[in-house]
């Protein structure tokens, strides 16, 4: 009798789903790319910048926009660069640490977690730097202050409001005023807990 | 501890169940496909219903007799309601009904779960207790640690079309009538992420027990799970 039920189920089940399986859903997917697919353009950069460490290449593909992203170590920092799928770079992010941040600029920043936070714990912060490919491969190689760079900082952050926490992405310009904050949505995980 | 005194221990382990093998010490081999249906509510309530069955192909003894015969075993149904207690974390509990040889045995089922994400997996530490009551045996009481991860087989998470590897550790400690068992399952699974909401597994669930008292039991059941969100 349960054998009957259970071939039963999953008939019922698999017959209700499958429609919704073979159906699209928001299409968002990060694969690794082999270096030979990868753009002689974006492969000549990261050349110039002559790296000790291996780089990493993923292909991330949505719906309407597929972009190439190198990632790599540098001097113990971890770098991720940006490229669109034609080679041309569209920026550079590089984490670094809260406490390297610049104490006026910090303030700003936690002024505004404030507001929108009771409690708040950073967990990522990053540097993003958008420019031209001139102006940004001065910048990785010099580490000075290049002009016509715009300097973006992205956080990531434990957010406790109202009754639950949450994990945000707050994007800041170098003058501390928030650009957007997006929630991050987890990927389900109950084929993890149960 | 280090990794290689990890090693050790692992290796000191597996030798004393290698050696159990070639003594006296019987198996059992078959099927263990389930269905897990999980509801998200509001408010980060979450319901999860679970359908497992178990079908027996082979038993038998080491260097002995094999009985190659099918038999249907048992059915698991549960139902475990969980609610989200931090970004990481949730505590549930639940009921499970089992269906054995007309006999019934009702499972009550406590769990703590912590989710680690990391840049190139996933961990969840799942702690939890259960007490098993059925007319015919004495109550069982167990606690249970598990460790599972999951490996993107394709760039650094696990997104729709992709295949996965996931591989699960679990302790389980058991009291029932003044005696106690120490049972570990070591089980690896190939996951394919159809959609974000709808994943199918398959592989190998290694369990073993009874080997605190020298009549060591191994069970080899080939897992297939299919796991909707909802």
């Amino acid at each position: 009798m349960v054998k009957y039920v259970i071939v039963t189920l999953f008939f019922l089940i698999f017959g209700n789903f499958s429609n919704y399986i073979l159906a699209q859903e928001k299409y968002e997917r990060e694969s690794r790319l082999k270096q030979k697919y990868v753009p002689s353009n974006a492969l000549n950069f990261i050349d110039s910048l002559s790296l000790k460490n291996k780089v990493k290449w993923y292909l991330e593909e949505g719906f309407e926009s597929k972009s190439i992203e190198a990632k790599f170590k540098r001097n113990g920092e971890k770098h991720s660069i940006e490229f669109d799928i034609h080679g041309i770079i569209q920026d550079v992010e590089i984490e670094m640490k809260w406490n390297d941040l610049y104490m006026p600029f910090k303030n700003l920043i936690i002024k505004q977690l404030k507001e929108d936070c009771i409690k708040h714990k950073i967990v990522k912060t990053q540097i993003q730097y958008t420019g031209n490919q001139t102006a940004l491969l001065l910048k990785l190689l010099s580490d000075v202050s290049v002009k016509d760079l715009t300097v973006k900082y992205e956080i990531i952050l434990k957010c406790h409001c109202d009754k639950n926490t949450q994990l945000f992405e707050y994007l800041f310009n170098d003058n501390g005023q928030l650009i957007m904050a997006t929630p991050i949505i987890f990927k389900p995980s109950n084929h993890l807990e149960y | 501890m280090s990794i290689n005194k990890f090693h050790l221990v692992l290796f000191i382990v597996f030798s004393q169940f290698s050696n159990n093998i070639s003594a006296q010490s019987s198996y059992l081999f078959g099927l263990l496909p389930s269905i897990n249906v999980n509801y998200k509510l509001e408010n980060d309530w979450s319901l999860n219903t679970k359908l497992e069955s178990r079908h027996l192909l082979r038993s038998g003894e080491f260097n002995g007799i094999i009985e190659r015969k099918y038999n249907y075993i048992l059915t698991d149904l549960s139902m475990i309601a969980a609610k989200k207690v931090g970004l990481n974390s949730r505590v549930a509990s639940g009921y499970l009904i089992r269906f054995e040889e007309e006999k019934l045995f009702h499972r009550f089922i406590q769990q703590y779960t912590v989710l680690q994400r990391l840049t190139n997996l996933r961990l969840a530490h799942r702690l939890s207790t259960d007490q098993t009551f059925s007319p015919m045996e004495k109550p069982e009481f167990r606690l249970r640690y598990r460790i599972a991860s999951e490996v993107a087989l394709d760039g650094q998470s696990v997104d729709p079309r992709e295949f996965y590897f996931k591989f699960n550790n679990e302790y389980l400690n058991s009291w029932q009538d003044y005696g106690y068992d120490l049972e570990i399952r070591l089980v690896p699974l190939l996951g394919y992420n159809l959609k974000s909401t709808n994943k199918i597994e398959m592989g190998l669930d290694y369990r073993v027990n009874s080997f605190l008292n020298n009549n060591t039991r191994h069970s080899f059941w080939v897992n297939l799970n299919w796991f909707i969100e909802l």
